[in-house]
């Protein structure tokens, strides 16, 4: 059998680490844009504690590498008995450490926003999580598109980590072929062709974002 | 942890220092020369360049570094793992400081430009004397933080088996069976290295501010 | 769209289709081929890979290698006319190197499976691979084969001991019982982790391998029975490479004839294998009929 029919032969394991990795980036990256969006008022907030320990928080994940955290999650916890199974702990991983990144980034865009606007949509009786919602966020996430598209394919690179704690993505698919059969090349070549085809998809829904921002006027650069 | 563990674990952060400051310093001049490919719109070479950007920042970096340690070999090229590793390394923060360089030649002020054409320089005279100068500071910022992602990425080349500063946090566990002390302290010390350079990137990006046109 | 965007967004996927097929294509031929023993007399060099953590074969403690492979390797230096160059490595790409022509062998604790027959024949074994099965101490549940039906096992992804589960599955069929639910792990540290944190029910592992387990941990891990036939750990030398092959088994005969392969294997692997084939094993066949469960 030459090397492509294995491989062909084998679809099955690739499609399931394919759809495994899909899943896991489709619910954290919306895990981290929700949680991300919920921290960036918290993270202007007045109350001097409530900014700092989400500022440390926030530098904290930006400082840490992915797999360190994750190994704390997962072989970390059970000393304090918390035993979360692979699944559970590249969820929580993926989404508690993106989330981080996305608040820096939408904080960093209400900077530059307007201070008079904030301030009398303010006056106007918009406060808290109806500030955000309605007034700020839709501004925030039109002008920073490109950059929330870049960390989503982080998140989505960030996905191969998680083989590492046993989440059977795409990367460990490739690798378990290659390593039952020996077929080194074509397992990895069908692995960066798929994760290219998802990095594409985001940038042209990225680019449907920047038409829309382009319409309404908010788009930067 | 004993005392050959803390030994271990500053292996292994030597390990990661070194390997990722090769990757660095060759992988923003690389990234400089294909910019310049790209930029220049050079026929068939610029459109390899934007293939390899694309394909280059969407390979996530534990599948480039398995790619390359088990499938080389196949073409003759016989490369151990520390070689794998930073060429893996190198190969993915060079495709996005592609875009960095690109990114502050095409912010570059078209005034600037045109002034030093109507002075009558060349245009390798201006880009070496005017341009290049400025898109250094410009790029400065993005670089530092591309390499701030490099070292966070850096544990994924311990999956072919370089012993860095992840993969020594394993060895211990295997020899102590508590994994959770060597974890921290490396969690820690990952965090002392990045703080220095987001430091330092900050730092950049308020002089960056200062002279910008 | 019009033509023009259509041609530019499907250009790059096509270059890389090309791409691709003008690699496996052109490429592959080139591929290195593992020297035959002639080669290696002549170039002055034996190029080895050898596994990274594997204990009691392969142990790195401190930073210096140690274990049963160690010292094999060292007899090896002193039996060879040539240079024995060693690489470390771990076990992914391990395989697949000595495949691809980057090593001559891997003097390595490397099981015997029929996967790797299709491409490699092994030398005469070196020590018993036997599969077991390990449990948490005092875990009351498992006293007997038949009990680990429908638990949670760990083993490494792609080993032998994972692609041999369907000899245990038989084995509990046997006694109305079934495979429960089987989880892979890039290596056996972290599935020591979770069989002792309880994410895992049992564990296997090649007889040897446990028995080390056992021996620094038994305070919290118990040795069970066998899961499998016997198993056998043996070097792997590509297909077509006969006379390396015999070399390597005319070593290992050396090591018998001198008695310093059971000293080894008392010193390392807790006890003497006198009753191991002496033959290489270059087949599926004849691998069956050696590994038949008893």
């Amino acid at each position: 059998m030459t090397d492509w029919e294995i491989v062909l032969q084998e679809w099955p394991r690739l499609a399931s680490g394919f759809g495994n990795t899909l899943l896991l980036f489709g619910i954290s990256a919306v895990g981290a844009f929700l949680l991300g969006a919920l921290m960036v008022g918290p993270l202007r907030s007045r109350s001097k504690i409530v900014r700092i320990a989400l500022r440390s928080y926030v530098d904290g994940m930006r400082m840490l590498p992915f797999l360190i955290f994750v190994y704390l999650l997962y072989y970390g916890l059970p000393t304090f008995g918390v035993k979360l199974d692979a699944w559970t702990a590249g969820l929580l991983g993926l989404t508690i450490y993106h989330c981080a990144y996305v608040a820096e980034i939408l904080r960093g865009a209400w900077d530059q926003l307007p201070v008079g606007q904030t301030e009398s949509a303010q006056a106007h009786g918009y406060h808290g999580l109806r500030l955000v919602r309605r007034i700020v966020l839709p501004q925030l996430v039109l002008n920073t598109a490109p950059v929330l598209g870049n960390q989503l394919i982080y998140i989505l690179k960030d996905t191969s980590f998680l083989m590492i704690i046993t989440v059977q993505d795409l990367t460990y698919a490739a690798s378990s072929i290659q390593s039952m059969y020996f077929v080194p090349l074509e397992p990895f070549l069908i692995a960066i062709a798929l994760y290219w085809a998802i990095s594409l998809l985001i940038e042209g829904f990225v680019a449907i974002v920047q038409g829309i921002a382009k319409e309404r006027g908010l788009a930067r650069t | 942890m004993t005392a050959g563990g803390f030994q271990m674990l500053l292996d292994g952060a030597w390990t990661t220092i070194w390997i990722s400051l090769i990757a660095i310093v060759s992988g923003v001049p690389l990234g400089f020369v294909l910019s310049l490919i790209r930029v220049s719109r050079f026929p068939v070479l610029s459109q390899i360049v934007v293939l390899y950007v694309s394909l280059g920042r969407a390979t996530p970096l534990i599948t480039l570094a398995l790619f390359l340690f088990v499938t080389l070999p196949v073409f003759g090229v016989n490369i151990d793992k520390y070689t794998a590793g930073v060429l893996a390394l190198t190969l993915n923060t060079a495709s996005f400081n592609t875009e960095v360089w690109r990114s502050a030649y095409l912010a570059f002020p078209q005034s600037q430009i045109e002034a030093a054409r109507a002075m009558g320089m060349t245009r390798a005279l201006y880009f070496r004397r005017i341009m290049l100068p400025q898109m250094w500071y410009a790029a400065l910022p993005s670089l530092v933080n591309e390499m701030t992602l490099l070292i966070k990425a850096s544990p994924a080349i311990a999956v072919i088996g370089v012993v860095d500063l992840t993969r020594v946090t394993n060895r211990i566990a295997a020899q102590t069976y508590e994994p959770l002390p060597p974890i921290l302290i490396a969690g820690v010390m990952y965090i002392l290295f990045i703080g220095v350079l987001v430091r330092l990137q900050r730092h950049l990006e308020k002089r960056a501010e200062r002279y910008a046109t | 769209m019009t033509r023009h965007e259509i041609v530019r967004a499907v250009r790059p996927v096509v270059l890389l289709f090309v791409f691709a097929v003008l690699i496996t294509v052109t490429l592959t031929p080139l591929a290195g081929q593992a020297a035959s023993l002639k080669e290696i007399k002549s170039r002055g060099h034996m190029s080895i890979a050898t596994e990274d953590n594997y204990a009691p074969f392969e142990i790195i403690k401190d930073g210096k290698a140690s274990g049963f492979t160690n010292d094999v390797v060292a007899e090896l230096k002193k039996y060879a006319d040539f240079e024995i160059r060693q690489d470390i490595l771990p076990w992914s790409g391990l395989l697949a190197s000595v495949r691809a022509g980057k090593y001559d062998t891997a003097i390595t604790g490397s099981i015997i499976s029929e996967e790797r027959l299709r491409v490699f024949d092994f030398t005469m074994p070196t020590a018993s691979a036997q599969h077991y099965y390990i449990t948490r101490k005092g875990d009351d549940r498992i006293k007997g084969v038949k009990d680990l039906n429908g638990l949670t096992v760990g083993v490494q992804a792609g080993s032998v001991l994972l692609s041999r589960l369907p000899e245990l599955a038989a084995m509990l069929e046997k006694t109305g019982g079934k495979l429960g639910k089987v989880v892979e792990y890039t290596s056996y540290p972290e599935i020591y982790e979770d069989l002792s944190n309880g994410r895992l029910d049992y564990a296997v592992n090649a007889i040897v391998t446990a028995q080390n387990l056992i021996s620094k941990r038994g305070d919290t891990f118990a040795l069970g029975k066998a899961v499998s036939g016997p198993g056998f750990h043996a070097y792997p030398v590509p297909k077509g490479n006969e006379d390396l092959l015999e070399y390597l088994n005319g070593f290992i005969t050396h090591l018998y004839k001198t008695g310093k392969l059971a000293e080894l294997q008392k010193k390392w692997l807790g006890r003497a294998f006198p009753a191991l084939p002496r033959q290489s094993i270059k087949s599926v066949g004849e691998f069956k009929m050696l590994t038949k469960a008893q």
